[in-house]
């Protein structure tokens, strides 16, 4: 089996690259996509006490300490038997909002969007947010930035600490808000619905009215008919912060629905041998290799596959726009409020935005329960209670994350496991690569053109690599080596930076 | 797809920013603030990946008699790191580096010959160089001296708080040549 790399991330170490693996008639065969693989993490972690594990979690990432935060803090209820007051939860939801805007912001500005408002055969040197401000206006970059700031704010005050929270406690949070605070939260969460609706307005002058790029959205390109996976309220709507487990079959039909707790019953991971790799696949389907339908396990955790197992958004303008995103797809109703699931993972983007308007939504309902400035923010954990194993689960933006650790009797953890939101979508990230690779690997287009559709094709999931940027210099290297079946090298394609 | 409206389209966009020092009307970009922020790049628990945080400490430390140093630690760059800096006069970032060299390295970048050292970008947003312009395009007050600091790196993707023999070796010279380079900045006004 010939074998082309793509290096998106670096040539240093092996990691974050895309493989393509081609068989002697020269076809895609299977496609791996490599992310990085940090060392040593679970003995890192073990002999330690549990509650240290919001404040080491949430380093793991750069990019989502607070869903670490959130998701190590909810395990450690667990593992202490202390559930947390209503006002713990509701400030950890309201820190969880202000989260979630910003990283849907600046995903659908800095990352997604420049394809679209841009466009995708555009050069990389104008790709990028300064083109999509140069296209929809200047003021937009002050749009971003002033979002960003106003809800990193909140986040610091509500977490204690800029970048890495600090307040989780099991039981709770361990600092309540003052009625000044609350305010500040209530005028940022007006603001963020506006500035959520302004974000919508352009993907609707600039995307869904553009025909070329309404093509592109609803081609094939990028269509898997997979499993969807997203957290549900006891009204099966989209929640971010806690509820059930629900997973809808290709058609829509509800496969199964669990406790996060219960999740080594539906999940397993697949290990090939063509990749350090292990594929999550839903344990009672099987695994049927990178393939879709309804007799394969993969399923996806993305905006897109949670507004596909909900019955509609929790909030009012989040859920006209979810309507009027399964309608645009023709899908048709299959309960009150659901639609048949949307396959074309471009729709990750349209989905994305209506979760940057939910939360925004979201956050300005919590803002005016006037029970978010109480002081009772922590139920002190009680030795009696004590159970020693929890499983913390939250929705990342890029996926389910889970949290699960095992103690000793005294909390000193002995075992951990996680499942990161990216690491869900692993099989259905390397599909869409190699639907993206079948079609264009041996096409006469521009060699630009040909890295960035296949870059696009993972883009829309936002795999988590940012412990991965280990290369010099500056700009993203992209190298493609094309093979035959013999290995030898019939072409490369290279980004210059 | 036709025919549906859009929520209402907003009439007027939202005002821009919220006052403090950071937004003012878009255009231009500003230089000037005040002071002098030192951002260590890292994390601290991949072992040799937060030297740079280790470093900025130390620098502070070692200055605090003579100048009060504002220290950030970040851990990813892009939009961050240029929003780090916002509001300060001057801004120096220590950042791990994989470039080949000896670890222990040290390096120093001018802002413009600047290449990426290892958490200066993200992979979620942009480069820095993009993002400084983002800045300038937003009306962000930016620092006017901006300069970058590479440490090369031996271990960085193993979970570990201790830095390798080389990379703590390399540390001291680092603290003293950094200290060096901020009191020669603040001499010059």
């Amino acid at each position: 089996m010939a074998r082309i790399t793509i290096d998106p991330i670096t040539r240093l170490e092996g990691h974050g690259r895309i493989d393509i693996f081609l068989n002697d008639q020269g076809r895609v065969e299977n496609v791996c996509f490599q992310v990085p693989e940090l060392r040593g993490f679970e003995q890192f972690c073990v002999g330690r006490m549990a509650e240290e594990m919001p404040v080491i979690t949430n380093r793991i990432c750069g990019v989502c300490p607070e869903a670490h935060h959130i998701a190590a803090t909810k395990a450690l209820d667990a593992v202490f038997g202390a559930e947390p007051t209503s006002v713990a939860k509701k400030l950890r939801e309201t820190i969880y909002m202000a989260f979630f805007i910003t990283d849907h912001t600046t995903h659908f500005y800095a990352l997604g969007g420049p394809d679209f408002i841009v466009g995708p055969d555009a050069p990389p040197s104008e790709r990028n947010i300064l083109g999509v401000a140069r296209k929809v206006g200047l003021e937009v970059a002050g749009e971003v930035i002033a979002c960003r700031k106003r809800n990193h704010e909140i986040i610091t005050f509500l977490g204690g600490k800029s970048i890495h929270p600090v307040a989780g406690v099991p039981g709770g949070w361990s600092r309540a808000i003052t009625k000044e605070e609350q305010a500040t939260i209530e005028e940022t969460a007006r603001r963020n619905i506006e500035f959520a609706r302004f974000s919508l307005s352009i993907f609707e002058k600039i995307v869904l009215n553009n025909p070329v790029y309404l093509e592109m959205i609803t081609s094939d390109t990028y269509l898997h008919r997979t499993y969807s996976m997203g957290t549900v309220d006891a009204d099966n709507r989209v929640n971010f912060y806690d509820g059930m487990i629900r997973v809808v079959d290709p058609e829509g039909g509800e496969f199964v629905k669990y406790h996060p707790s219960e999740y080594r019953e539906h999940i397993a991971e697949r290990v090939e041998s063509w990749t350090y790799l292990k594929y999550p696949y839903l344990k009672k389907v099987g695994w049927k290799g990178l393939t879709d339908g309804i007799d394969s396990g993969i399923y996806t955790a993305t905006p897109l596959s949670r507004l596909n197992v909900s019955e509609g958004m929790a909030t009012p303008l989040a859920n006209a726009e979810y309507q009027r995103m399964y309608e645009t797809f023709g899908c048709k109703k299959i309960t009150n409020d659901r639609y048949q699931p949307i396959h074309h993972r471009m729709a990750t983007h349209w989905a994305r935005l209506i979760e940057l308007l939910y939360s925004s939504e979201r956050m300005l309902e919590l803002a005016l329960d006037p029970e978010l400035t109480s002081p009772e923010t922590r139920n002190i954990p009680e030795p009696a209670r004590f159970v020693g194993e929890g499983i913390g689960s939250v929705e990342a933006p890029r996926g389910t994350l889970t949290h699960h650790y095992v103690t000793d009797g005294r909390a000193v953890l002995t075992k951990v496991n996680m499942i990161v939101g990216t690491t869900n979508n692993y099989a259905p990230i390397s599909m869409s690569i190699k639907r993206a690779a079948e079609k264009l690997i041996n096409s006469n287009a521009p060699e630009e053109a040909i890295l960035n559709r296949i870059e696009m094709a993972f883009r829309l999931y936002d795999p988590c690599l940012s412990c991965a940027t280990h290369f010099l210099p500056g700009k993203m290297p992209l190298t493609i080596s094309l093979r035959d079946s013999q290995g030898v090298l019939q072409r490369e394609i290279r980004r210059k930076t | 797809m036709k025919g549906v409206p859009l929520i209402s389209p907003l009439p007027n966009p939202p005002p821009l920013g919220e006052g403090a020092n950071l937004l003012p009307p878009a255009g231009g970009g500003r230089e000037g603030g005040a002071g002098t922020v030192i951002i260590g790049m890292g994390n601290p628990l991949l072992s040799d990946d937060g030297v740079g945080i280790a470093v900025a400490y130390a620098v502070a430390e070692r200055l605090k008699q003579r100048i009060n140093l504002t220290v950030t630690e970040l851990h990813t760059g892009g939009i961050r790191l240029m929003e780090a800096m916002a509001g300060f006069r001057r801004a120096v970032v220590v950042d791990a580096m994989l470039s080949g060299a000896i670890p222990g390295t040290l390096r120093h970048f001018n802002s413009m010959d600047f290449v990426t050292t290892k958490n200066t970008f993200s992979s979620h947003d942009t480069n820095f160089a993009t993002a400084f312009d983002l800045g300038r395009m937003a009306g962000v007050l930016l620092p006017k001296q901006v300069s970058f600091w590479g440490i090369e790196a031996r271990e960085f993707d193993l979970f570990a708080e201790q830095f390798t023999d080389e990379v703590a070796a390399a540390l001291p010279g680092a603290v003293e040549r950094i200290a060096a380079e901020i009191l020669q900045w603040e001499g010059a006004e």
